[in-house]
């Protein structure tokens, strides 16, 4: 693959949790190049270390050693202020359990985000009905997440990770905690966020049947990457 | 660092978030405005007190009672000594006044007649009052001028008539005087009162006498003399600054407002802990939440805002409330405390108020200081895996 094409490059990424004087070493000399545009499944058993690498990707974690560079960006130099204000406009992060704010009605969890971005109120409003729009809930923008089912929760959700253009959304088993007909619907607006917009998306799976939506799955094992073929639609 | 548009949606965050969880919120105000009632209604009586008490530079009142007495059932002193106090040299004017109070103890209504000769009182208080109602006060003999305190708190005016004391009287006119002693007064002729007052005393007893002198330097001395002329005689007097008269008077008064104004600042106190210990816990149990505004790129610097927002939101609502309150009980009561005939004026003060303001938005901040900072430090995974 071409790295000039790449929106995410790490080498000899590692990192490790220190629990009771004990090193614990739960990602392991990651080399890996993904590219913009692309839509990647991260598979592997539990506890193999997917989350720790979405979050070292979001910048929302840091690594232990190794390089990193997400859009351009060497995220592993940034200061901690730095990579905030970078996630504000680089990174859209999907959670499996949706995390919306719950004094928030879904209109104001989407608008969150925009608070950070140089935009007049109108703006603001119009990006916030673009993106409800674009998740299929716009009729529901006045309901608070506990009125709402987990797919609508999770639709929310998205459109607060995508309300911000992002180079990258990022989504951590975004279809987890679902029954399988929603999981399908988010898995439908995923794709079509992918293939419409070209919106890159690193989404973390266990099952196999979500991973067919991405067009190359990586899969990590005991925190090493592993061999396995590249699975295509 | 934080930009006007940001810093408007910290604001209009925190404030949801403190509408829409109504019930901690309310919690938390209904506290922090009992508490800057309690501080600034106490510190009412405290500035009252003060103000009746504390010896002005340029005092020159003195106030000659019957010694060993502290009643005005009980201060009885003969009419006639007007003259002999009068020669005293720096003496420049003797008012003997008979008092007759509708409670001799500690009590927050009271009325004091205090009945002065008619003539010599409207020379000297002309301007207290418009002409009209002076002369009418000086035409009819059971007539009284009410002070305005005790115009409003009894809701009396001009041509009412009115009992207090067992004694009754016609409203000629109310007084404009500033005076804390006056507020609480009503003036009468002294030979109506002591005519009505025939609890053991005949005419020609006063319970005592109001000097004027002309140098406030000499108050000290002159009093000592007006006692030394009666030192041997059969009714003894004990002449004092009738500010510290009213100290006297007022001594339990004066520890118990000591004693309220520590509950004050225990109210005080409380209102810190109350808001620290709201916050510090709406941020243990938001600590996701505080991780998923990170994850969306809110900065240290944004949190610590938002939190200290919503503390300074949770402090100034209770404390515009809690003073507000104070000071409209205190300005539609119109309270004086009264005690063996002195009163003790309690003025609404806007200071009190914008000081107990002041103070709830200060302790507000410095409790939202340590949450603030913690919010600002969370990392961000150690707040999902909460
Ligand atoms: N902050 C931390 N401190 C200590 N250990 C951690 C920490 N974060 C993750 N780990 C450990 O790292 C390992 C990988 O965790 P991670 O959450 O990345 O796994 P995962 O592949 O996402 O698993 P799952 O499929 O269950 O979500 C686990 O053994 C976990 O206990
Ligand atoms: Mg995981």
């Amino acid at each position: 693959m071409n790295t000039a094409d790449a929106i995410i490059t790490c080498t000899a990424l590692e990192k490790h949790y220190t629990r009771g004087g004990e090193t614990v070493r739960v990602l392991e000399s990651i080399d890996l190049s993904l590219e913009r545009g692309a839509f990647v499944a991260l598979m592997g058993p539990s506890g193999s270390g997917k989350t720790t690498l979405l979050n070292l990707f979001a910048g929302i974690d840091r690594p232990t050693a190794g390089s990193l560079t997400v859009d351009g960006h060497d995220i592993v130099k940034l200061s901690r202020a730095a990579l905030a204000q970078w996630r504000a406009s680089s990174v859209g992060y999907v959670f499996q359990l949706y995390h919306l704010v719950p004094v928030l009605t879904a209109y104001e969890n989407v608008e969150l985000p925009l608070y950070l971005q140089p935009i007049s109120r109108r703006e603001r409003h119009l990006r916030v009905s673009e993106a409800l729009e674009s998740v299929g809930i716009a009729d529901r923008h006045a309901h608070y997440p506990r009125q709402l089912s987990g797919g609508q929760e999770q639709r929310v959700a998205i459109a607060r990770a995508i309300v911000t253009q992002p180079a990258l959304l990022l989504a951590d088993e975004p279809t987890g905690d679902l029954d399988r007909t929603s999981a399908a619907g988010i898995m439908e607006l995923l794709s079509h966020l992918h293939r419409d917009r070209g919106q890159t998306i690193v989404m973390v799976t266990h099952d196999p049947a979500t991973a067919h939506h991405a067009q190359r799955t990586v899969f990590l094992e005991k925190g090493r990457l592993v061999d396995a073929p590249e699975v295509h639609r | 660092m934080i930009n006007r548009r940001t810093l408007i949606g910290l604001i209009v965050l925190a404030w949801r978030g403190l509408v829409r969880r109504p019930t901690r919120s309310g919690l938390v105000v209904a506290g922090v405005m009992v508490a800057v009632f309690l501080f600034c209604t106490v510190d009412a009586m405290r500035t009252g007190v003060e103000r009746a008490t504390s010896r002005a530079s340029q005092e020159t009142a003195l106030i000659v009672y019957r010694q060993n007495r502290f009643c005005p059932f009980t201060s009885a002193l003969p009419q006639y000594y007007e003259n002999a106090i009068s020669k005293i040299p720096g003496v420049v004017s003797v008012t003997p006044v008979k008092i007759v109070v509708s409670n001799c103890r500690a009590s927050l209504d009271v009325v004091t007649f205090r009945g002065v000769p008619a003539e010599d009182f409207a020379l000297s208080h002309a301007a207290s009052t418009s002409p009209r109602e002076m002369s009418d006060w000086l035409k009819r003999g059971d007539s009284a001028l009410l002070g305005k305190e005790l115009a409003e708190r009894r809701r009396l005016k001009a041509g009412d008539r009115f009992t207090a004391a067992g004694v009754d009287a016609y409203v000629a006119g109310i007084m404009q005087s500033d005076a804390p002693q006056d507020q609480s007064s009503a003036f009468v002729h002294l030979p109506f009162l002591q005519e009505q007052a025939k609890r053991g005393s005949t005419g020609g007893i006063v319970t005592q006498f109001d000097v004027r002198i002309a140098d406030p330097s000499k108050l000290d001395e002159v009093a000592l003399a007006i006692d030394a002329q009666f030192a041997t005689d059969q009714t003894p007097t004990t002449t004092r600054a009738e500010t510290a008269h009213v100290a006297r008077a007022a001594t339990d008064v004066i520890a118990l407002i000591g004693f309220a104004r520590l509950l004050g600042f225990a109210a005080l106190a409380a209102v810190f802990a109350l808001i620290a210990n709201a916050i510090v816990l709406s941020m243990r149990s938001r600590q996701r939440e505080v991780s998923v505004l990170q994850t969306l790129g809110f900065g240290g610097a944004h949190l610590a805002t938002l939190v200290m927002v919503e503390s300074l939101i949770l402090g100034t609502v209770g404390g515009v409330l809690g003073a507000g309150a104070s000071y409209a009980m205190v300005a539609l009561s119109r309270t004086a405390l009264t005690m063996e005939g002195v009163a003790i004026a309690v003025p609404p003060s806007i200071g009190i108020a914008v000081a107990g303001i002041v103070i709830a938005i200060a302790l507000s901040l410095a409790a939202g200081l340590v949450p603030a900072v913690i919010a600002s430090r969370q990392t961000i995974v150690c707040g999902f895996r909460s």
